[in-house]
């Protein structure tokens, strides 16, 4: 089976600066892929390119089997990271007119808008213009919109940002379920804990360069056991010009700690200065996988 | 399965016929003619008819009591309209030496304080054939005409009436002896099938001018109404990123010629609209046959060309902006050429067969106006001129589409600061 995607050797440049540099991707077909980077790193660029709205100066793209990414136009949707609605169109008119540009008739998508506003608590607000809702309703109808033409993909650009809890628990819900149904999913996000919970394959963009790309076991795997998640009477203070310390992630309650040397050393030395109520040698997150290579002087993968 | 182009161009003329600039393009024409006739008849009615009191300086020493008189005979017709609509004229001799310029002043003085609307000085030469000094009429109320005028005829009457009495002339007899001979306008004689000769038609002004600029007005009120909406929608598209979800469902091209098409639909609503509206007045008025069938489909081959010519360059505009503070910064041009014919019909409607006449009607984006206009004056310009100025809009129209395309492409996804003309042509001009 063919990827839903093949990205090899793509590059675009802006005003001579590379956003994408000689990216090659495979995103396998039903699966969900979380693009994770930095703001400016290149994800929304090459998210651009596979929708066919920017065009590589180099490398070759093939979305559905095809290289003529325009031919599957109407078997991928993309929801932008700003979302594009017509604030005086009414709900229905907007996704209507979204989804004949997809080739549906209004037959066929009348019935699946009502799903899908039923299953998004969107009940009765059909009549309603766009202007008339709030972030999160607005954001859950360009949702629908952009998956009432049951695309084989679907290309989501931050889909979860700025929704309340409760308005992404059902958008979460409803990208899994698209899923189920065999459509493949890529998603852009900043979201450690989204990528973690809901992707198969994760891939990481710095600098326009691929830094990370494969399972979350696959990237932690690269990492080793290098990270002690410990819980201590005194907190960070504790940790303060203790020997062998690389590196801190303060969560308050929690400390996330990289040392050098022998943890059961590092164990004991704690103990000498504070009570130990949790001591947990294990991966490193995804979060902290990504701070690592993003932060200022980081290395940018792993090594 | 509709063209994806067809679906864009329904939603947009939906849009835009539903948009509050749909309604009042649908009102402004029936609004500027209601309002002009309005304002007329007001000004009309609405004539200032404050007693118009003045001092006169005669130093002719007789021409004041005839211009009493006719003060008198005026103000007795005045009194008899019922309402009154002009004012009282009410005379005061006043005596003032010659070159006393205290005694102007102080009645200079009393046009101010109101005692005087005017007054006015007979030089004492005034009737003197072969030219004497001037009548000097002096007021703080510069505008107002009617006053002087009344005064001038009135003097300059007697004046005359004097002038052929001294010289023992009946001014009866020169009267019905220069009377000018009234000319009337007429058309050209008709010679039916059979032979049999129609007397000429006289010229009637409403068929032969109001018709014409009418339809003219219409055409020009129809592409305003319409065209300049796109960059409005274009703009909207590219800030709220709209443009982005489309054109990952339609090529750019497609969404352009959508987007024009859905215009060009609301400018013929709205022709459509014009054309019925004043048929209706027409026929009203007794001019129901002046509408030819050849003039309406000549109306609409020039809209739609000019709908997609300046559809095009509204979208232009609105790709290469990124905003609409940016676009009023380059509407200037685009309304310049948009105003031309407008800056320019009447000299065409004088002169429709003049060298200008043809050139501006060769210009493209003043040809689907002027020719039109020139078209249906008649007796109409040649066939060739007609020839050259369809195939001048046809490729005008075709090439300002391509270069709107080129444009459009590059355009839409740019944020940030506007394209420069430099930078648009390079788009023009890129593969």
């Amino acid at each position: 089976m063919p990827p839903a995607i093949r990205l090899t050797d793509v590059s675009k440049r802006f005003n001579g600066v590379a956003a994408v540099d000689a990216l090659t991707l495979d995103v396998p077909q039903g699966s969900i892929y979380g693009f994770i980077g930095p703001n400016g790193s290149g994800k929304t660029t090459t998210l651009r390119m596979i929708m066919r709205i920017l065009l590589p100066d180099q490398g070759r793209i093939e979305v559905l089997g095809s290289a003529d990414t325009s031919a599957a136009r109407d078997r991928i949707s993309y929801l932008p990271e700003e979302r594009g609605l017509y604030k005086k169109m009414t709900v229905r008119r907007l996704l209507r007119y979204y989804g004949q540009l997809k080739g549906r008739t209004v037959a066929e998508l009348d019935p699946v808008i009502d799903d899908w506003m039923a299953r998004l608590g969107m009940d009765g607000w059909g009549d309603k213009k766009i202007e008339a809702l709030s972030k999160g309703m607005s954001q859950k109808v360009q949702f629908v919109g952009a998956v009432i033409s049951k695309p084989d993909l679907l290309i989501l650009d931050e889909p979860f940002s700025g929704l309340d809890p409760v308005n992404a628990e059902a958008l979460k819900d409803a990208v899994l379920e698209i899923r189920r149904r065999g459509t493949t999913v890529v998603f852009s996000t900043h979201d450690m804990t989204t990528a973690e919970r809901m992707c198969d394959r994760i891939f990481m963009i710095f600098r326009g360069k691929k830094v990370l790309d494969g399972t979350l076991e696959d990237i932690q795997a690269q990492y080793g056991f290098d990270t002690i998640r410990l819980r201590t009477a005194d907190g960070a203070a504790a940790l303060s010009e203790m020997a062998g310390v690389q590196a801190v992630n303060d969560y308050g309650q929690l400390q996330e700690v990289r040392v050098a040397g022998d943890p059961q050393a590092f164990l004991k030395a704690l103990a000498s200065r504070t009570a130990v109520h949790q001591f947990e040698i294990t991966r490193p997150s995804l979060h902290d996988i990504f701070v690592r290579i993003a932060r200022p002087g980081g290395n940018g993968g792993p090594s | 399965m509709k063209n994806k182009a067809v679906i864009v161009a329904i939603s947009e003329f939906t849009t835009l016929v539903q948009s509050k600039a749909f309604i009042v393009g649908l009102l402004m024409m029936p609004l500027f003619s209601g309002v002009a006739l309005g304002v007329q008849k007001f000004t009309k009615d609405a004539t200032d008819i404050n007693d118009r009191r003045f001092a006169v300086v005669d130093r002719t020493g007789v021409l004041f009591a005839p211009l009493k008189a006719a003060a008198e005979e005026w103000n007795a017709a005045v009194r008899a309209q019922s309402p009154q609509s002009m004012p009282l004229y009410l005379p005061t001799e006043v005596k003032v030496e010659d070159r006393d310029d205290q005694a102007l002043a102080a009645l200079s003085d009393k046009v101010r304080r109101g005692e005087f609307f005017a007054f006015v000085e007979i030089p004492a030469n005034a009737m003197d054939p072969a030219g004497g000094e001037p009548l000097r009429y002096y007021s703080n109320h510069p505008a107002y005409r009617p006053l002087p005028g009344w005064i001038s005829a009135t003097v300059n009457r007697e004046i005359v009436n004097r002038r052929f009495r001294d010289a023992a002339v009946d001014r009866a007899l020169v009267s019905r002896l220069t009377r000018r001979v009234e000319m009337s306008e007429l058309g050209l004689l008709q010679r039916d099938t059979a032979g049999a000769i129609h007397a000429a038609p006289a010229i009637d002004k409403v068929r032969t001018i109001a018709i014409p600029v009418g339809m003219m007005m219409i055409l020009l009120f129809s592409v305003m109404s319409g065209a300049p909406q796109l960059l409005n929608s274009v703009i909207e598209e590219k800030m709220s990123r709209i443009s982005e979800v489309l054109i990952g469902s339609v090529t750019p091209f497609e969404l352009m010629m959508g987007k024009l098409a859905g215009c060009v639909g609301v400018s013929l609503l709205l022709a459509v609209v014009y054309i019925i509206g004043g048929i209706i007045v027409a026929r009203h008025f007794g001019y129901g046959d002046v509408v030819r069938g050849s003039d309406i489909a000549w109306l609409f081959l020039f809209l739609l060309m000019a709908s997609f010519m300046f559809g095009s360059v509204f979208i232009t505009i609105g790709a290469a902006c990124s905003d609409l503070k940016d676009a009023q910064g380059m509407m200037p041009p685009a309304m310049l050429l948009l105003m031309l014919p407008w800056l320019t019909w009447f000299a065409v409607l004088n002169a429709p067969d003049s060298p200008m006449a043809m050139g501006l009607s060769f210009f493209p984006t003043a040809t689907p106006f002027l020719m039109l206009l020139r078209i249906m004056l008649p007796p109409g310009p040649p066939a060739w001129q007609v020839a050259v100025s369809v195939v001048i809009m046809i490729v005008a129209t075709f090439a300002m589409v391509y270069a709107a395309g080129k444009v459009f492409r590059t355009g839409l996804l740019m944020q940030g600061k506007a394209a420069t003309f430099g930078e648009m042509w390079r788009w023009v001009r890129a593969n």
